[in-house]
């Protein structure tokens, strides 16, 4: 791709979140923040689990983080837990799967709530057509005598379930007074109302427990902000702040944007080995590991010129104040081992950084092309590794530091087959790598590199 | 889904897809009468590699000394040992740098890719020449002739497509002794930019006719050429290859596979073939995204390194994080990851990436490997089954335009077969069709002792080999493999597996002691493994208790890992299909490839210089176990 069209390309992108962003079908519209509700249902109590089987002592788990809140105490979930699966038996002993094996449905939530956008409040739809079947996770509820409301939430947004004794079929009414709490996967059938109060609602004629939740959701409906289990479990993140759902939709739809771009530019996307037999290079420490019937030590993949930049003083006084995006050109080839000389500029070599809020986002260059200039400017990098690693040694046979950690222990090689393909020869071209976790942590407003990759590697809980 | 080398059924029991024992690309050594000059070329250079900076500095940084005079021609170049041709093209490029020309132009624009070009002026009649049009080419000589000194002839490689370059002085910026000492300095494997008119020789060959003619890079070594002899004919032959077509091998210029495949590069360069082979590849990936976006379904990334490799049972990668100091393993299924984000809301994703087993390396298996999977909520493997038909069939004809497929399944020297994907897939019931077809009939608890011993006796009854463990579904495995799998060379589901077998199944609505499970079988191999999945946390549980028993292994990681799964589904996991496809292997099928390593770009490859002691080990663990070839033999 042509250097000059990068600019381009990446304001459309910018262009494309931004406006995107409003017409995404799915954005949650719908949200009506004044269900304040607590998530354990009130039925629960710890004196009752007590008696109740099958609520076996639990142990932690990779992701388990012994609760420090008073309201969601380990007790009070193991509470819950035993209550639930007795209310799993009693379905079952009903003739009623806890678990189905599937739902049709007709609409999404949001989709319900674009069509009948226009319907008057206190008005309803109950034409053949009006016959709705919907499937959600339930994240409200409030019952009173013989009517109930509950807010179910699928992957489009929320909609209210509008339970009339009445209207339901034989003990319907009953069982869901007793046997459906928040956090319950549910189907529901029936036509369509919106309330005096505004609320468009699925009159419910029949529904069914498609999953049986075991475990309360976090006590309130905005509730998870312990950021550490936001991270480590992620599906709680996700039902507790659906926007944190956005945030991956945003980042599919940007990674999709840039798939397009360059294959409309006639790109083919390829796929290249992640374990490699030689470390790529020596900026940066890779991964090792090791396959067994090979034999041999395997080296990781790792994002080239990254730790190489951190030599550079200037960008240190210069990137924080490059809020706009910038590019910052023709580096020094010292620390651009892989880039052509400079046309014109001896000790230069035709490369990028593009800036964006002080951070780096892209990086590009003319490709080196010359297989004795690479051949050379490799040696020198193996030769100053191997310096450093030497360095490195020597301070820990003084201290006799048995941590296998240490920085540079690592071996790095000449790239015989790499050179071997220059020599090959290589047309002239350009090549540029983009970071996408932070490009969509810009387009996201996202703070944290970890509120971008759905699974952070985070470390190990004691 | 876990995929493709199955959850449990024993990781090795599964390794095979058809290898052959005369898998040549496994040998450590090239082969002695291999590929001639070129070989000898390759190897040389590896051993003078620390010659180059020694040219470096005599030609190019020092400049004292004033490299010879290039007189070789074409012909001359032929005879040339290779090492000599390597130090004769340094030389030259040492000159140029020492008389202040840059050797590699940093930019050449050209107006028209060369498949362009051939599109909008090969409808020119022989002898046209549009002496007013300029247009402006780049690619790679392939080939190089000259009828005299004033007139040369290359063959222009790019994109797919070729054009002739038909070169003459007196239509060169060059004076005449210029231009003649320019071409004989031009190489076959050199790249160039052109500049000239369009037309068309007087034989009919769409050429170039340059006014300039620019070296952007240099090829330093003898390219290998195409041998002129029996098979050469069929290598001329224009006909493109396209998916759905058989392939031959045997046509290539490049044939020798150790060189493909280390030097993609050059088999890139010299089979026009090998790149329609990626671009299919790229294709079938491509038809997989849009079929699953169309469909509202979320690509979303899991982590590749995990505290635990779950989803699956197969021999991790480890590795280990310096900052966090901790164990990591790459995984071997995203699957527990996807079903965590259907707990977490996004009702439809999936997944198309790399796993890693850290197994050995055969006809179907590399170390990494690339899936799909996705999970789709409210569904049942049913409604996966015809998604999957949707989408296989639909592929195959935006493919190759039509539903049936040629495939070498019996190796290059038989006559390919053909894979009909019209659907709907003939469906087949495990354990139902297993009795019929053995004419068994097995107890009904397929968990019990009895149903152990009954299936290890019928599989000492029709000679199929189960080494140990003789678990149940292990031998139920064998059986399975002999007498169902083995019939299914159109696409055919293999429907109901018993629970003991698919632990992250859910068990069937009907059929006690069955789970709502299928997988894909074409050409008697599996491509995609699918099922309703098991969402109740209490059976999840007691599974992986049975699966722990089953294994004997008493594996703590798993248990800790099994946990935080089981916790998730705690939460509640709506009913969910999900499905896991093996893409190399469905790739392998669209390209006519008996090998994985023709449908990945860089496979992993044996080092080259393997120490002879380790030899004898090494052979065992890549060649196909015994009772798998025993298997083949018994059938063919």
């Amino acid at each position: 791709m042509e250097v000059a069209l990068q600019p381009l390309r990446l304001k459309q992108l910018l262009h494309f979140a931004s406006s995107k962003a409003n017409n995404n079908p799915f954005i949650i519209r719908n949200i009506r923040p004044f269900f304040v509700i607590r998530c354990c249902s009130t039925t629960t109590s710890s004196s009752s689990a007590a008696t109740v089987d099958g609520g076996a002592p639990r142990q932690s788990g990779r992701n388990r983080r012994p609760s420090s809140t008073s309201t969601n105490s380990t007790s009070d979930r193991e509470a819950v837990r035993a209550i639930r699966i007795k209310k799993v038996q009693e379905l079952r002993s009903n003739g009623l799967d806890p678990y189905a094996y599937k739902w049709d449905r007709t609409h999404t939530a949001n989709q319900l709530q674009e069509i009948y956008r226009t319907l008057g409040n206190g008005e309803e739809s109950n034409s053949e057509s009006d016959y709705v079947s919907i499937a959600g996770r339930i994240v409200a509820r409030r019952a009173f005598g013989k009517l109930a409301f509950m807010t179910l939430r699928d992957d489009s947004g929320t909609i209210q379930l509008y339970c009339e004794k009445e209207r339901l079929l034989s003990d319907q009414f009953e069982q869901l007074k007793t046997l459906v709490d928040i956090g319950d996967i549910l189907g529901a059938r029936g036509s369509i109302k919106r309330t005096e109060k505004g609320e468009l609602s699925v009159c419910v004629n029949s529904f069914s427990i498609l999953t049986k939740s075991l475990l309360p959701l976090p006590d309130k409906y905005h509730g998870l902000t312990d950021i550490d289990k936001r991270y480590r479990q992620r599906y709680v993140d996700m039902i507790a702040n659906p926007e944190v759902a956005d945030v991956f939709r945003k980042r599919a739809k940007i990674i999709s944007e840039i798939r397009k771009t360059v294959e409309s530019a006639g790109f083919v996307e390829v796929e290249t080995p992640v374990l490699q037999g030689a470390a790529g290079g020596a900026e940066a420490r890779p991964f090792i590991t090791y396959h067994n019937s090979l034999g041999q030590d395997l080296y990781l993949r790792i994002a080239t010129e990254l730790h190489l930049k951190r030599m550079l003083v200037f960008e240190i006084v210069v990137e924080p104040k490059l809020m706009q995006p910038t590019f910052v050109l023709d580096y020094p080839i010292e620390i651009s081992p892989l880039a052509k000389p400079h046309r014109r500029h001896a000790g230069l070599t035709e490369r990028f950084e593009l800036f964006i809020c002080g951070r780096e986002m892209a990086n590009a260059f003319s490709e080196l092309t010359d297989p004795l200039d690479q051949r050379e400017r490799l040696e020198e990098q193996v030769k100053q590794h191997n310096k450093k690693k030497a360095a490195v040694v020597s301070e820990m046979s003084k201290a006799e530091d048995e941590n296998e950690s240490a920085d540079d222990s690592y071996n790095v090689t000449l790239d015989e087959d790499f050179l071997t393909a220059l020599e090959y020869g290589m047309p002239p071209a350009s090549g540029m790598g983009l970071g996408i976790d932070r490009l969509v942590m810009l387009l996201t407003n996202s703070a944290s590199i970890r509120d971008v990759i759905a699974f952070p590697v985070l470390k190990t809980l004691q | 889904m876990p995929s493709l080398d199955k959850i449990k059924r024993g990781c090795k029991t599964r390794q095979t897809f058809q290898e052959s024992p005369t898998e040549f690309c496994n040998k450590r050594e090239p082969k002695p009468n291999g590929h001639g000059p070129y070989e000898v070329n390759q190897r040389e250079v590896q051993n003078k590699k620390g010659s180059l900076s020694y040219y470096y500095n005599k030609f190019f940084a020092s400049g004292r000394s004033r490299p010879q005079a290039q007189k070789s021609s074409a012909a001359e170049d032929e005879g040339m040992d290779p090492t000599q041709y390597y130090e004769n093209r340094l030389k030259a490029l040492a000159a140029q740098k020492v008389a202040g020309n840059n050797p590699y132009p940093h930019k050449f624009a050209a107006s028209l890719t060369i498949p362009d070009y051939v599109k909008k002026y090969e409808s020119l009649n022989s002898g046209d020449h549009l002496e007013d049009v300029e247009e402006r080419l780049a690619g790679r000589l392939m080939n190089k002739r000259s009828s005299s000194a004033k007139l040369f002839f290359y063959d222009l490689h790019g994109g797919g497509a070729k054009v002739q370059v038909m070169t003459d002085a007196r239509k060169s910026n060059l004076d005449e002794e210029e231009f003649t000492k320019f071409h004989s300095s031009v190489k076959r494997g050199d790249i160039v930019g052109i500049i000239g008119f369009p037309g068309k020789s007087k034989r009919g060959e769409l050429s170039i006719f340059p006014k300039t003619f620019i070296v952007l890079s240099h090829c330093l070594h003898m390219m290998p050429r195409q041998k002129i002899g029996p098979g050469s004919d069929s290598a001329k032959k224009t006909d493109v290859w396209v998916p759905g077509d058989g392939r031959n091998l045997e046509a290539y210029i490049l044939k020798d596979q150790e060189t493909r495949y280390r030097q993609r590069y050059l088999d890139l360069m010299l089979n026009m073939e090998v790149r329609e082979i990626f671009k299919t590849r790229a294709k079938i990936i491509s038809y997989i995204r849009s079929f699953l976006d169309q469909r509202d379904f979320l690509e979303v990334e899991t982590p590749m390194m995990n505290m635990i490799a779950g989803g699956a049972a197969a021999r991790p990668f480890v590795t280990h994080h310096n900052d966090l100091n901790m164990k990591l393993f790459m995984r071997i299924a995203p699957e527990l990851y996807l079903k965590e984000l259907v707990v977490g809301g996004l009702e439809r994703v999936y997944e198309i990436g790399k796993q890693f087993r850290n197994e050995g390396i055969d006809l179907t298996h590399n170390p990494e490997f690339t899936t799909c999977e996705f999970y789709m909520a409210f569904a049942d493997y049913n409604d996966v089954m015809e998604l999957t038909e949707e989408m296989l069939s639909g592929m195959v004809k935006e493919l190759t335009g039509g539903y049936k497929i040629k495939y070498h399944a019996n190796g290059s020297d038989s006559d390919p077969i053909e894979i009909d994907f019209t659907p709907p897939f003939r469906r087949i019931d495990m354990i139902e069709e297993l009795e019929k077809m053995a004419n068994i009939s097995i107890p009904k608890d397929l968990s019990s002792e009895e149903t152990n011993k009954y299936l290890a006796a019928a599989c000492v009854k029709f000679d199929i080999k189960c080494p140990p463990p003789q678990t149940t579904t292990r031998l139920l495995d064998k059986l399975v493999g002999h007498f169902l799998e083995e019939t299914c060379i159109n696409p055919t589901f293999i429907i109901n597996h018993p629970e003991i077998m698919s632990p992250l199944a859910k068990w069937h609505r009907s059929k006690p002691g069955l789970t709502e499970r299928f997988e894909l079988f074409i050409n008697k191999h599996e491509l995609c493994n699918a099922y309703t999945e098991l969402n109740d946390p209490v059976v999840q549980r007691q599974r992986f208790a049975d699966q722990l028993k089953d294994r004997q292994s008493g594996d703590d990681e798993a248990m800790a890992l099994d946990e935080t799964f089981c916790t998730a589904l705690e939460y509640g996991l709506p009913p969910t299909g999900g499905w896991g496809l093996g893409i190399d292997r469905l790739a392998m099928l669209l390209t006519d490839s008996q090998n994985i390593k023709e449908v990945l770009l860089f496979p992993a490859m044996k080092p080259q210089d393997e120490p002879s002691t380790k030899d004898s080990n090494k052979k065992t663990q890549d060649e196909p176990p015994s009772e798998e070839l025993k298997k083949n033999v018994t059938l063919s």
